[in-house]
């Protein structure tokens, strides 16, 4: 590729070729690690869809294997932090945030049920994980970097996966109902409006996580409408002990 | 901002939903949100800035791209007045490159890189074509980075990108020059060692670097995206000059002095997107 005149210095275009060689080798690995990232997400979700037909006290063995597969996740987010620790973090970030959004929403709804136990962390049912103990699960990774340029959970993928547990929760109140349990989904009603509340002092700009924040009342009035059938035929559990 | 008035329905939403809790019992979640609000109006007005100088140096690209297409002889400093001209632009650059230097340091270099990479590519394109039309030299990527306060990146991929573009800028020097002077510009040096360069040559050999580069790899990048339209749009430029060489060996004396071929079509084409 010499060039015939002066003008261009060889060296220029050979080592912008080897920059793009470098960036799809990083790209490769990355596209690998994420392959089996995927599949574990899946598996995980698909694991933690059975809490809706399972009644809250028989949930342990869910929660077990949720656990499981939720430890495999954090084995492949472990190989994506060292194979881009040279990398700039957001450089390919894009890559594998929403694989990394499916993890964070598999820990949070496993803790919300009260799972997640043999992490290190406190649980109890009802419970919404900080973004730093969601940090501390995922084996100590870092959350919210600023000074320094390194693998991390943003804010922005643990509000999209409270998002999603938002969701989950709305269709986990609806199939409480169908086992009977009419007390959870007053506490997912208060749950859930107390993470709205907190969404709506945020100002959004016109992005992905605003779009999504913005169904979130949808799921309020989804909860509120349930509570509101039940309490209409006085299946409310009388003894209500306090939503945590 | 309007966060005084958005806490409005959220408030009250406690009272009507919940009956039993009479006192007004704010979400426990409060403070941690509190927390990712701030962040978040900070990432946002850093956002904000970087989009603004970027839009800033594109514009001011433009017009030392426009002066500069001015010039009319290759391989000598520009002329005073043209120079003075783009200087001053040049100095309002870097004034937008310091502004948003502090915003992309460290973690944010690449955060942002969306939102700065069109005023780079802009930017390598003009300083491109001002090192060309001095030195007639291919300005290197260390060069170019050089120029730019360290905390801001000049990325392979924008580099390219920009020197994409410089392609269409030297056609367009190319044939105005050649319709104004009845000569391709080239370097007229008595240099023992090089031949006598000329334009199409330098555009030839960078379209074959172009061509050499290997670009299947960053299909999902916005290097490979781009690189395509610009790949077509760069040869369509280099072909303009060639017909337009052959035009003047086949017609040239035919042709009266500082008649100009109508390049209005090309504007659109070349340079932006």
């Amino acid at each position: 590729m010499a060039s015939p005149s002066g003008t261009i210095d060889p060296k220029i275009f050979e080592s912008l070729q080897s920059k793009i060689d470098d960036d799809a080798e990083v790209r490769d690995q990355i596209r690998e690690i994420l392959q089996v990232l995927e599949r574990q997400g899946r598996t995980a979700q698909a694991i933690l869809s059975g809490a809706h037909s399972t009644p809250a006290a028989h949930l342990e063995p869910v929660l077990k294997s949720t656990e499981d597969a939720i430890r495999g996740e954090i084995e492949s987010i472990g190989k994506l932090a060292s194979a881009t620790a040279k990398s700039p973090y957001y450089k390919y970030n894009g890559m594998w945030t929403r694989d990394v959004q499916n993890v964070v929403f598999a820990v949070l709804f496993c803790g919300w049920l009260g799972g997640m136990g043999t992490f290190g962390v406190a649980v109890e049912p009802g419970k919404l994980f900080t973004i730093e103990e969601v940090g501390k699960i995922l084996n100590e990774v870092p959350v919210n970097l600023k000074d320094q340029d390194a693998f991390h959970i943003t804010i922005e993928e643990y509000l999209q996966s409270l998002i999603t547990l938002i969701e989950e929760l709305a269709r986990l109140a609806i199939n409480s109902v169908t086992l009977g349990d009419y007390h959870r989904p007053l506490q997912i009603s208060q749950f859930v409006k107390d993470v709205h509340a907190g969404f709506q002092i945020l100002n959004l700009k016109n992005d992905s996580l605003r779009r999504r924040s913005d169904g979130i009342k949808y799921s309020v009035k989804k909860v509120e409408d349930i509570v509101y059938d039940l309490s209409l035929r006085n299946l409310v559990p009388r003894a209500e002990p306090t939503a945590q | 901002m309007s966060g005084g008035l958005q806490d409005m329905p959220g408030m009250k939403r406690h009272h009507d939903g919940q009956p039993k809790e009479t006192d007004s019992r704010t979400s426990p979640f409060m403070p941690m949100f509190e927390v990712f609000r701030n962040e978040l109006d900070e990432h946002h007005d850093r956002r904000e800035r970087i989009i603004k100088a970027s839009r800033d140096i594109t514009a001011a690209s433009k017009k030392i791209i426009f002066s500069l297409q001015r010039v009319r002889s290759l391989g000598s400093s520009i002329p005073p007045k043209i120079s003075a001209e783009t200087q001053d632009r040049a100095a309002v650059i870097q004034q937008h490159f310091n502004t948003i230097a502090p915003d992309l340091a460290g973690i944010n270099g690449w955060r942002y890189q969306r939102q700065v990479s069109p005023g780079i590519q802009e930017y390598t394109e003009a300083l491109s074509f001002e090192h060309y039309l001095r030195h007639q030299k291919l300005i290197t990527v260390e060069e170019a980075a050089a120029t730019v306060p360290s905390n801001i990146t000049l990325t392979a991929d924008d580099y390219i990108l920009g020197i994409f573009d410089l392609v269409g800028e030297l056609m367009r020097f190319a044939i105005t020059t050649m319709a104004t002077s009845g000569s391709l510009p080239g370097s007229e040096s008595t240099d023992v060692s090089t031949e006598k360069r000329d334009i199409l040559m330098d555009l030839r050999s960078l379209r074959m670097c172009f061509h050499g580069l290997d670009t299947t790899s960053c299909k999902d990048t916005s290097l490979g995206r781009d690189s395509e339209k610009k790949m077509e749009v760069m040869n369509t430029c280099v072909e303009k000059v060639e017909a337009a060489v052959y035009g003047m060996i086949v017609r040239g004396r035919e042709r009266p002095k500082g008649w100009v071929p109508d390049l209005s079509d090309d504007r659109g084409t070349v340079g932006s997107y």
